[in-house]
This record gives structure tokens, sequence and C-alpha cells, in this order.
């Protein structure tokens, strides 16, 4: 009952209201005061890695496309991929081409921008090994890819990461990473800085033991891989690392929170994005949900599952970690975005990175030093009462305890999180980060189980169901520095698209019922909606084409983890198309009225007049 | 002599919690999947204890992580619905559990006895109104 009652009590402070007009800041000022460094400063019209920047703010100054012609965004052209698994990936554009990859079989394709309707270029073919699709948790997806040193660089899903000669399609190398037979995936956006393409393994529910690898650009061989369970030698930890709270300070605590050695098929996979810090040269990820994801068999706080690592992006020393969810017992992973920012905080500023976990709070951490500063729920959550910033740690609520065999009712959020991997956008503009949003709780009855190379470590039975309000999902404006809510839009189903927000204050995202969405970055007002041939679940993205032009991209292909919800009402079918929009659908070969390609006019055939009838 | 090659043959059969991945096949003179055609009639079919058993089973070999603890799939696919991509007979799903699938289902015919795969096929053929 006390349970029911905090969930009640839960549920009235999350029905805040959407942004009543006097809390607008003025046409061009921050909310927060929060800004970014934007390194590497490619050029504004190009999209060279999949969040544009290292800080992974996704967001893109172009301006062309604005609140006054938003409206008149039309389809310009789209491309099917054929592919029918999640799509998840954002296009690259670089100089005047465009780079794809396709979910499993990891198919990339090369679009030539400069030509009407942008025709193929070159296609690759890496024939990964279909035994990689009965490890995948997921769907058989693929997040992203990078484009580095003139090559596309991404993973394949049976456990290779592989380069691409950007100009001709053919492969450069191929390195192998693990042993895809006993439950290791690659679905992780590879990520490049330098010299270095950085590659984290996937397979959280499935017995592995995470690791972390940095990759030469030039020939693939690995310069460091560091595990994200085990003794300290073999995760990098040295005398750099210093944790910022006690109970994460310690020698071999990747052994020693853990029974005996199941800190070896403990997961913690490091599975989502990776950002860099040019300012400390260091680099920030997360790691998955410990396994097996019943808690009871793992005792012990189970270091370093649900956790962010900071470490030096040259060696892979560890600089600091911090557990978002000690003793994880409900698949919180937290390899989710960290947004690199900085904001005024008492009187100085504080470099930061922001950071939205699958258990409801966002947090706002000094990356220096693994300080929370700020650690408030974004959504519907009641497993824990708040996170106490003086330890560092969650506050559990007792009722939330899954217990073995045995039902537990209205736990929030499932497994799924308040918010996934789906990635924010952050806008140096309006000092505010925007992100598609979970609503909904689980009904837990755990099973214990044993560890069988290959096959799921897992033990959740779930039913999931929406939260109040009857929504599955939101796209929220959230104030890093304060740590709340500036607006919110209700959506039927999960939020699970990426984000994009631009110079012109504009934020686009997708929703699983396949509406593609522009809004205003300041108030939430929906400017433009388009609905497409699948639900979106990949990350939007823009650019500047040959002609100049400013086109928003996005893949329609639903899946991934959002497949939850396939039996729901309004779920679409599965898709394949990238579709790529500019105002009046206008691009290169355009008409006065239609496009101009090779196929313009008849070509007048020659047929003998007709015999006359007499 | 019969009767001591039996008792032989049981002893030798590791009880299920001794199971491991390495554990060999105590069938492996006769594989298990060799004998079984897709017309091969379930030798447990409707037996209740054998239901209750393959329940057992699909939870403790963790097939449960990709069909689900109500069989109607996640990771892999839905095991109630009508539809098989490997056939529905019951000859078909126990090879399919033997040998695995290219598509990812792991092979089961080295973890699994016979006796062990018919008792899920009844299982699963439980969850199928007629």
């Amino acid at each position: 009952m006390a349970f029911r009652r905090f969930l009640l009590g839960a549920a009235l402070v999350m029905a805040t209201p959407a942004l009543g007009a006097g809390d607008a800041a003025p046409a061009n000022k921050s909310f927060t005061g929060a800004t970014a460094n934007l390194a590497p400063g490619d050029p504004p019209g190009q999209w060279t890695r999949q969040a544009r920047d290292y800080a992974n703010t996704r967001y893109s100054p172009l301006a062309q496309i604005n609140k006054a012609n938003v409206g008149k965004l039309r389809i310009a052209w789209t491309f099917s991929d054929g592919q029918m698994y999640g799509h998840e990936g954002a296009p690259l554009v670089v100089g005047d081409t465009m780079y794809l990859v396709t979910p499993f079989p990891n198919i990339a394709y090369a679009l030539d921008l400069s030509k009407a309707g942008a025709p193929i270029k070159w296609v690759f073919q890496p024939n990964p090994d279909p035994r990689a699709i009965g490890e995948a948790c997921c769907d058989k997806v693929l997040r992203g890819w990078a484009y580095a040193d003139g090559k596309l660089i991404y993973n394949l899903l049976d456990d290779h990461t592989v380069a691409v000669d950007a100009a001709t399609g053919k492969e450069v190398w191929r390195t192998l990473l693990d042993d895809v037979t006993k439950g290791p995936t690659l679905t992780q956006a590879a990520f490049t800085v330098g010299n270095k393409v950085f590659v984290g393994s996937s397979g959280g529910e499935l017995g592995t033991n995470g690791w972390f690898a940095a990759l030469d650009v030039k020939d693939g061989h690995v310069i460091w891989k560091a595990l994200t369970n085990g003794p300290d030698s073999t995760m990098l930890i040295g005398p750099d690392f210093k944790p910022f709270y006690p109970w994460m300070q310690g020698k071999d605590l990747g052994v020693s929170t853990w029974p005996g050695e199941m800190w070896k098929q403990g997961a913690s996979a490091p599975w989502g994005w990776v950002s860099y810090d040019p300012d400390l040269n260091q680099i920030y990820y997360g790691t998955s949900n410990p396994g097996p994801r019943v808690p009871s068999q793992r005792p012990g706080l189970n270091l370093w599952s649900s956790a962010v690592f900071a470490r030096d992006a040259d060696t892979g020393a560890a600089k600091w970690a911090y557990q978002f969810t000690p003793h994880d017992e409900w698949d919180y992973d937290g390899v989710n975005e960290n947004v690199l920012i900085e904001i005024p905080w008492k009187g100085a500023r504080r470099k930061v990175m922001v950071h939205f976990n699958r258990n409801g709070f966002a947090y706002t951490i000094d990356r220096a030093t693994g300080e929370v500063l700020v650690a408030e729920p974004f959504g519907l959550q009641n497993w824990a009462k708040k996170v106490d910033l003086a330890t560092g740690m969650p506050i559990v609520n007792d009722a939330a305890h899954p217990i073995v065999e045995k039902k537990v009712t209205n736990i929030c959020p499932p497994d799924i999180g308040v918010k996934n991997w789906n990635p924010s956008a952050f806008s140096p503009r309006t000092g505010l980060l925007y992100a598609g949003v979970f609503n909904s709780c689980m009904d837990l009855t755990n099973h214990e189980v044993k560890y069988i190379p290959g096959a799921p470590y897992d033990g959740m039975e779930m039913q999931r169901h929406a939260g109040p309000g009857g929504n599955w999902g939101e796209f929220i404006a959230w104030d890093p520095v304060k740590g709340k809510r500036i607006w919110s839009i209700k959506e039927n189903l999960y939020v699970w698209s990426g984000a994009v927000v631009t110079g012109s204050d504009l934020v686009f995202y997708g929703t699983m019922d396949g509406w593609f969405r522009a809004v205003d970055a300041r108030s939430g007002k929906v400017l433009w909606s388009q609905k497409l041939g699948s639900g979106i679940t990949a990350a939007p993205m823009t650019f500047l084409g040959p002609d100049k032009r400013q086109y928003v991209a996005v893949y329609a292909g639903v899946g991934g983890g959002a497949g939850v919800l396939r039996r729901e009402n309004g779920f679409m079918p599965g898709g394949n198309t990238l579709y790529v929009f500019s105002v009046d659908g206008l691009g290169i070969g355009s008409g006065t009225t239609q496009l101009v390609s090779h196929a313009t006019a008849a070509a007048p055939i020659s047929v003998p007049p007709a015999a006359a009838h007499n | 002599m019969k009767h001591l090659v039996l008792i032989v043959a049981l002893t030798a059969t590791p009880a299920f919690a001794q199971v491991t991945a390495d554990t060999p096949n105590p069938a492996a003179v006769t594989p298990a999947s060799a004998q079984v055609v897709a017309d091969t009639p379930n030798p447990l079919a409707g037996k209740a204890d054998a239901v209750e058993a393959g329940h057992a089973l699909f939870g403790q070999m963790n097939c449960a992580g990709c069909h689900a603890y109500d069989l109607t799939g996640g990771m892999g696919p839905d095991l109630t619905d009508n539809s098989w991509q490997y056939g529905g007979k019951p000859g078909e799903i126990f090879h399919t559990i033997a040998e695995g699938t290219p598509r990812g289902m792991p092979a089961w015919k080295d973890k699994l006895t016979p006796d062990q795969i018919w008792q899920i096929v009844t299982y699963i053929q439980s969850k199928h109104a007629n």
C-alpha cells in the first residue's frame, strides 16, 4: 500500500503542465546559460559523425529551414535499402557524398548528392556471420557509423569492425574483436577521434563480459582494450583512477563486488554512445546492466555495471567512474549518451556532462571529477526516492525490489527505462536538451537462471503498461542546471527516435507511429509533421547539399528495443526508407514543376503510319 | 550383459543439474536428431508430466530469454502463433531444437537428451489450441 501511495505521489509530481506562456525565454536568449565546445568544428553543412560533434550535441548551426518556412518541408527524394531490421543510425554527409549502413547484414551505401535523385556510387557487402542473428538481444541493429581518414568505419553484428575506402567502397581492413557464438555482438556506433576508432561490445542479456577498445584508424589494430568487469589490470585501472565517491574507491572492485567469479558473465557491455572531451583528452561511455538480470543471484554492488567511465583517450587509463544504479535490479543500463556542456554553477563555469539514465534520473556530472551536481527525475519513476547528492547513492524504494517467483507490480520504469539509447540534442542557443522519453511501468516476476554460453542470461518476466495519462511517450525540453522540464509533448507510443536541433531553433524528432515532426525549440509548439512509411527509431540529421540547400534526413524503419510495443495499437510495420526533405521538396535537378533527371522527355518512336482504312 | 549395459548407460547420464556446455551427449551413440523426421510422432504427446518437465526446461535452459516466458517471442520468434519458419510438426520442432537454425537458434542436441527435447516439444504444443 505504501508503494501505491508513493506511485500516486510520483504521478502527481510528473503531471506537470506544458510550458506556460510566461515561462518562455526571449527569442534569442538562453534559458540556462549552458554552452558547448562544438569541436571538431566541421563545416556547417557537413555531418561527418553520428552526433555531429565530439560533445554529442546533435546541434546544427544551419538556419535556412526556419520557423517561417518549415511548414513547406516536402520530400525531395527517398532511398530504400531493403533490410527489415530496425533502423537506428543517422546518415553521414561528407563532401558531396552521403553514407548509409543497413542493419544486419550491414551493407554500406554511398550516394552521390551532386546528381538528381542521389544515385548509388558504390555498395559494400561485408557478409557477416548469420549466427550473430541469434545472439543480438534487441533486434539486429546498428546505431551508427563513422567517417575518418577517407574511410567509412563501422561495426558488424558478428564482432568485426570494418573500414571501407570512402571513395571506392573497397574493404581496407577488418578486425575480429570477440566470439559471437558465446553471446557478444556489435551494435554500437563506432566513434572516431584522430587516429583512433572506439568500439564497445553488446550483450547485456547474454552473460558476456563487456569490453571497450580503441583501434587504429589506419590498419584496425587494437591499441588498447579494457574490460568492464574484472581485476583492475584487465580494466586499465591504475593510479590515475579517482572515483569521486568513497564507495567506488578500492582495489579490484570489478571482482570483489560480485559473488565468486560471476563477474566473468557480468555483462556491463558498453553498447551506447561515446563522447570525447578535447579539453581534458578524455572519452566517456557507459556500461550496461549486470548479468544475469536477476539481482538475488549476484549480491553486491556489481561494479562496473550500469556506470559511466572517463578514460584517457590515448592510453585508455581510467580516470573516474560513477555507478548510476548500484546492484542494478531492474535492467537500468548506463549506456545512454553523455552530452558534454558547460554550465553556470554557483558563480563559476563548470565543465559537465548531462546523462538521461534509463533509471529516470537526469544527471549533470562534473566531467573532470565525476561529482554529481544535479540528479532529478525527467519522467515517471518510483524505484528510488531520490539520489543522495552527498553520497551519490540512490535511496531505493523498498517496494521496488524484485522477488524470485513472485509478481511485484507497478515498478516504474520497466527494463527499457524512462529513456533508452535514443540520443538527445543540446542547443547552445536555448541552453536546453531535447529528448524522447517513455512513460511506463512494469509488473515483474523474476526467475533464477543458469549461465549457458551463447544463450540469454536473463530471468526477467515482465508485463509493461503505460503510465498515468495513458500515453506511452513524450518529447521533452530539459533544463540541465535546475534539473527540470521546460515543456513536454505527449505521444501515443514511446518516443524512441533521436533528435536534432538547429541554429533556427527547430527541433526534429520522430514517433513510433510514423510522424516526423519539427518543433519550436523554445515553446515546444509543433510546426510541421509528416507521416512516414514506418515508425521512426533512428536519429535525424540535417545538411547542406552541393546546391547549398538545407536538407533534413531521417530513416523510417521501426525496430530494435522498440519492438516491445509491437502489439500496441498504432505500432507500424518495419521499413527501410531514408526520407530527405527540403523546402518545397526542391533539390538538385529540380525544374519548375518536377525533378529533371535523365528521363526528361519521351523519345519519339518511329511508327509507320497506320494503313488507311478503306 | 544386457542389463549391465543398461545400468551403465543410466549412470552415465548426468542429472540435469550437472549438465554443462561441455557435457557430452549421453545419446551420442544414436544421435538425437538422426532418427527423427518431420513425420515422427511425439512419443510424449499430451502427457501432463512431459508438459510440466518441458515447462521447467524452457526456463532452465534459458529458452524464455529469447522466446519469452509466455512463448510469445522477443529476441526470438513467437512460438504460439502457428507460423513456423522451420516447420510446426512435432518432428520438425524437435529437429529445430536439436540442430538449431542458420538464423541464430543454437543447437541443443549436445546439451539435452532426446527425451528432454521431446518434453520441450510437448510443452510448446500444449500452448497451441487445436
